[in-house]
């Protein structure tokens, strides 16, 4: 790309390509649109968190940096934040490992490889709002799918009610956002498996090296970069997930599935307390930013080394 | 000879660890789907069974048809509500949105992808970095403010709202999903094209446009799973109009009927589904490029 880029054009091609409005009026919808629908938000949202909005008087006033210091000082962030990293623990863990699990099973040569393939996509096109309903019906305590396996199976006699212990109704809300997050990691892992030139593993072989040798040094050394998005992507939606918790539990029972998203909502549309809410947005913001920024980082850097 | 069985050994060992592996994929996977698509099939009563029916006793399409007319309840079972009316009117609702949204995607994104593909001009990369920046943005966060927004512009309660709102969510990956495509199209033949005295939107139409396809597809596909599904949107700027708010409200009725909530998830997840599958080939490696390329 860049080798083409630098390449110098002759001036008959650069009569055409030169012509400098060009690309700005190809880019002007898209600059346009994400400036006011985006940016001027975010702008926006970090005044806000600087401010004491009163909804009723419809008044405005600078605070300063009162909204974070109450964050910061409240119980009720710091039990968001306890939550949500334990929630983003299993929704980093179980999908990475079963993604690659599933990956690796899917680069197999087997009867049935199309089959696991094609369902591989299905949690992955279901909206999340479905994904919390389909989990409801797994979890629910009178005619939830697991208590009916369990109960089938004989390993228990009375129907559990999941959701109303804090433990488990955090546990299943985490399980239901692995769930779809699995399939996303092994669609990318997979695509990644299928580009491992086939000679290496030969060649590997000769050289005496066992199974397990081979996983590491060739599997994960090949697929290591996507390995790391996906982290990366696993993190992000940690952090950010809602819908599926929002369906399943509200945040309950209790405050059990409070992440710090349903924090946010809960601050901007049940207390209507738009500069805390604005605040907990920042917050989280910068959170995923930061995880972003990583992103955008190795990205970049990869790109270069492939140009 | 010892040789042979232990090579045969592990190759047994290896089919049957793959079949274990296999079972344990069709289960996750499939389990609590199966399990909504049965409970979608068996009236109320079946549902409450303990042991569970694994299979239907008295398969039923009646969820199906008191969703589809909009009247559950009639048979005096649970939930006697008219909420369910609301099914249809959301499911054409949702694709106005989703097909608004996947025209003015490719026709924006694809603009400002070919800018940057092909055009060297002032701020390029500043730009390119902006609009990569937005896709990491939590779109939770700018709820308040775009709120604000769209009721100045009269928006709040309509699809428009959410057309505008998701086509420029979804806009940074398309950019950059389309920019990859469109640098790995060969400059050449565009450029011989345009020396040959095409102008430039015909070198576009009849040269780029046409080996672009497939990654057109896969971003066209993107975003209407996207449209389809979003939900945080859709529930704070309208009032349940399209699918996903609709089965919150539904989930959230005093007395819902499960198996009409079944048939209803079923009927709405459709469309992405079957064209995630039409599409597989597509979208994984639109997937994969939007995700590892950057």
């Amino acid at each position: 790309m860049a080798a083409v880029r630098a390449r110098k054009t002759s001036a008959q091609e650069r009569q055409h390509w030169d012509r400098k409005w060009i690309p700005y009026v190809l880019l002007a919808p898209a600059i346009i649109t994400i400036v006011v629908v985006i940016l001027s938000p975010l702008v926006t949202t970090i005044y806000y968190s600087f401010s004491n909005i009163d909804l009723i008087r419809d008044r405005t006033t600078f605070i300063g940096f009162d909204n974070y210091v109450e964050l910061f000082t409240s119980r009720l962030f710091w039990k968001a934040v306890e939550i949500n990293l334990k929630f983003a623990a299993i929704v980093v863990v179980v999908p990475t490992l079963m993604g690659l699990f599933f990956a690796v099973l899917l680069v197999e040569d087997f009867v049935g490889r199309g089959l696991g393939r094609t369902l591989l996509i299905l949690p992955w096109a279901l909206p999340w709002i479905v994904i919390g309903l389909l989990w409801n019906w797994v979890v629910h305590s009178q005619f939830g799918a697991l208590n009916g396996l369990l109960y089938s199976l004989g390993l228990i006699d009375k129907y559990i009610p999941f959701m109303a212990d804090e433990n488990w109704a955090l546990v299943f809300t985490a399980m239901a956002s692995a769930w779809r997050q699995t399939s996303f990691s092994a669609i990318l892992l997979l695509a990644a498996l299928q580009t491992i030139p086939e000679d290496l593993y030969d060649a590997a072989k000769v050289d005496g090296a066992g199974m397990r040798a081979r996983f590491r040094f060739i599997t994960i050394a090949w697929i290591r970069p996507t390995l790391t998005i996906v982290l990366l992507y696993n993190i992000v939606l940690g952090f950010l997930q809602f819908d599926a918790v929002w369906i399943m539990t509200q945040g309950g029972p209790g405050d059990a599935t409070m992440l710090i998203s349903v924090l946010l909502y809960r601050y901007t549309f049940i207390n209507f307390d738009l500069g805390m809410g604005a605040a907990v947005s920042n917050v989280l913001g910068l959170i995923t930013m930061g995880v972003g920024l990583i992103f955008v980082r190795l990205t970049y850097r990869s790109q270069s080394t492939y140009s | 000879m010892s040789a042979s069985t232990h090579s045969n050994w592990r190759v047994a060992a290896r089919r049957v660890a793959t079949y274990a592996a296999f079972c344990c994929l069709l289960f996750w996977v499939g389990f609590p789907v199966y399990y909504m698509l049965i409970t979608s099939f068996m009236d109320p009563p079946e549902l409450g069974l303990k042991p569970p029916h694994w299979i239907p006793q008295e398969p039923t399409i009646e969820n199906y048809r008191e969703v589809i007319i909009g009247q559950t309840g009639q048979r005096g079972d649970y939930g006697t509500t008219t909420e369910f009316s609301r099914m249809m009117p959301a499911l054409l609702n949702s694709t106005f949105v989703s097909v608004s949204v996947v025209l003015l995607n490719l026709l924006i994104g694809g603009m400002a992808a070919y800018a940057f593909s092909r055009f060297d001009f002032r701020f390029s990369r500043f730009a390119y970095l902006g609009v990569l920046m937005t896709r990491v943005l939590p779109a939770l966060s700018l709820i308040v403010p775009l709120f604000i927004i769209l009721r100045k512009l009269k928006l709040i309660n309509t699809l428009w709202a959410l057309i505008f709102t998701y086509t420029i969510f979804i806009l940074p990956l398309t950019i950059w999903i389309l920019r990859e495509y469109f640098d790995t199209l060969a400059r050449d033949i565009e450029e011989m094209a345009l020396i040959d005295g095409a102008t430039r939107w015909q070198a576009f139409r009849m040269v780029v446009a046409p080996l672009a396809i497939p990654g057109l597809i896969a971003v066209g596909v993107m975003s209407f799973m996207e449209a389809w599904s979003e939900f945080f949107f859709a529930l704070t700027l309208t009032n349940s109009l399209t699918y996903p708010p609709l089965l919150m409200s539904f989930r959230n009725l005093h007395q819902v009927n499960w198996n009409a909530l079944a048939a209803a998830t079923t009927i709405g997840v459709l469309p992405p589904v079957i064209v995630a599958f039409v599409f597989q080939r597509y979208l994984v490696r639109g997937l994969s490029e939007g995700a590892v390329k950057g």
